[in-house]
């Protein structure tokens, strides 16, 4: 089932937070991860979806059906909550049928049921158990249980993982994204790590205060961000004022690099982003782009270290990624370098 | 230094209760620091005199009275007032929380004495004042006791979670709230029980001849002979004890 938002406007009494004109959609059994710094208003996109807010302007559908009139408890959307939110005087078996014994499912039905969904998170063994015997981790794959046990028209995740250590993240990052893709779930997932979102999502949603800045997939949206917010919030980067010179090349101030300028006219101001996984340290002498300097700060990090490579003039340092940092100078492929409207 | 004032602190607390122990079994005791002799003679004469007898039912009948009436108020006030608390109205919780130090039971007690001793409202004497005076007086134990754990369950997370999956604002509060609330509920109204019974300054004003209430009979005891008056006294601490322990058992259990 696909859900759509039209024009989706939202103001808490007495804040200017909220949401503005927010229109996209998502479709059946695809998986939109929302990001965005906090107040961004990617949890009241969720609470308006869930119906736990209501007031809104524009238009919120669910396979199409205007679900302004409806309350919570007759959406039948399924909401997996940060803090797990398992009923604590209920065992793990009877967290994850409560939602099938409201619907009147006979008993061993339902019990037949959350026994299969347990078996699928894995949780077999600890259907009798009360739920705060459980880690974090194993509270969280019940709650999913849960909320997949009615059987739901769409399914929320509100910051599923963000009370989880990291060891455990990982691993039920994987686990919710097979499970959300076995069971065909639309899903809306909502989170303010974008590694997260990168790694689990079809599309990408970025908000900011308010506002959708942009959707697309997670390639794209790293790649080919719109706007400097973007490009600033998805990824690490290194962000430069320029202008557009004649002859496929951007004025900086301290250089003037090669960079396909496309739609950008000379004259323009431009932002150029570059990602640190595309310097390159110590290039070939006469290489195109070839800036000189030295390295900044170092941080060793295993597989690779990332460091700071302070370029002769320039307003701030490069950040750049390698197994060795640069010594005495970088370049930038021209295709690595992306302009945005300034 | 703290466990020296957790030493003081101990012996005066438990001094005057082993006294009064040893001087329930104690044939003589008058001017000395221990009483002389060993009998159980006392405890045998409570038990035939019919005035504690029937303070020990009224006893127990206002304290039953005042639990039943605080079950059915206090659930629906804390609930109220921590929906209120977090929109932000923390300021009526913060009332009921304060109102046992801010009011002493004196106070309450004359207030009553003027009140209900009028042509109007004659009713000083009777049991359901007495009960009433109660209710009032521990009320606010047993909202906070739900209060606090309501705050501690995170109760409107797990009413979303149930709205989410199709429960009704009903079937929230009688499948969520309420058995979410079990434990402490009962913890609460033991110590209620317990308040209920131990209770003195206010039953002292407002219990009528007929309906006198254990503690209130048992000052009486206390112009008589001191080993009667001990195992009185035994009795009372022993009952107030259980309900005590039972409360705090029954609490820790909770989740």
């Amino acid at each position: 089932m696909s859900l759509t938002f039209e024009n989706v406007s939202y103001r808490y009494p007495g804040s200017q937070q909220g949401l503005h004109e927010v229109s996209f959609d998502i479709g059946q059994g695809e998986l939109v991860a929302v990001i965005g710094p906090s107040g961004s208003g990617k949890s009241t996109l969720l609470k308006l979806v869930a119906g736990l807010e209501t007031g809104y302007q524009g238009r919120i559908a669910l396979a199409g059906q205007d679900m302004a009139g409806t309350p919570v408890h007759q959406r039948g959307i399924g909401m997996v909550f940060q803090s797990y939110a398992l009923f604590p005087h209920l065992s793990v078996r009877d967290n994850v049928a409560y939602g099938l014994a409201l619907r009147k499912m006979p008993a061993a039905q339902r019990h037949a049921r959350a026994a299969e969904l347990l078996e699928v998170v894995g949780l077999s063994d600890f259907a009798q158990r009360g739920v705060q015997q459980l880690s974090g981790g194993q509270q969280q794959r019940v709650a999913l249980a849960r909320a997949l046990a009615i059987d739901p028209r769409a399914l929320l995740l509100d910051e599923p993982l963000s009370a989880l250590d990291a060891s455990v993240r990982g691993h039920l990052r994987d686990q919710i994204r097979a499970l959300q893709q076995q069971f065909g779930a639309t899903t809306l997932l909502v989170t303010h790590d974008q590694e997260e979102a990168l790694a689990m999502a079809d599309r990408v949603a970025v908000l900011k205060e308010g506002r959708l800045l942009q959707i697309a997939s997670p390639k794209d949206i790293y790649d080919m961000p719109n706007c400097r917010a973007v490009a600033e919030f998805v990824g690490l980067s290194t962000i430069l004022e320029g202008r557009v010179a004649s002859g496929g090349r951007v004025d900086f101030g301290f250089a003037e690099l090669s960079v396909p300028t496309g739609t950008h006219r000379p004259g323009h101001k431009v932002h150029a982003l570059i990602r640190p996984e595309h310097v390159e340290p110590d290039p070939q002498p006469g290489q195109t782009n070839t800036l000189q300097g030295r390295p900044g700060a170092c941080r060793y990090l295993g597989s690779l270290t990332r460091y700071d490579f302070e370029v002769v003039g320039a307003p701030r340092a490069f950040l750049a990624e390698g197994r060795q940092p640069a010594r005495q100078a970088i370049a930038i492929a021209p295709e690595h370098i992306r302009l945005l409207d300034a | 230094m703290v466990r020296g004032i957790a030493i003081v602190y101990g012996l005066y607390l438990l001094l005057p209760m082993a006294l009064l122990a040893i001087g329930s079994f104690g044939q003589n005791w008058t001017n000395t620091l221990l009483p002389s002799g060993f009998t159980g003679q006392w405890y045998m004469e409570l038990w035939s005199d019919p005035s504690f007898r029937k303070g020990f039912v009224s006893s127990l009948v206002v304290a039953l009275s005042t639990c039943a009436i605080n079950a059915v108020l206090a659930l629906p006030l804390a609930y109220s007032l921590h929906q209120g608390a977090t929109r932000g109205r923390a300021f009526a919780a913060r009332i009921v929380s304060a109102m046992p130090v801010a009011v002493p039971a004196i106070t309450l007690g004359f207030g009553y004495m003027i009140v209900f001793n009028t042509d109007t409202l004659p009713w000083l004497g009777s049991t359901p004042l007495l009960v009433a005076a109660h209710v009032i007086a521990t009320l606010p134990y047993l909202t906070n006791t739900l209060l606090t754990d309501l705050r501690h369950l995170g109760i409107e997370r797990l009413e979303q979670a149930a709205a989410t999956l199709g429960a009704g604002e009903w079937q929230r509060f009688s499948g969520i709230v309420l058995p979410s609330l079990r434990q402490s509920m009962l913890s609460g109204l033991v110590m209620v029980a317990a308040l209920s019974i131990g209770e003195f300054n206010l039953s002292n004003l407002l219990v009528g001849f007929q309906n006198r209430t254990y503690p209130v009979v048992l000052l009486q005891a206390f112009y008589g002979a001191t080993g009667f008056a001990c195992a009185a006294t035994v009795i009372l601490l022993l009952l107030a004890s259980l309900a005590a322990l039972l409360s705090s058992s029954l609490l820790r259990k909770s989740p």
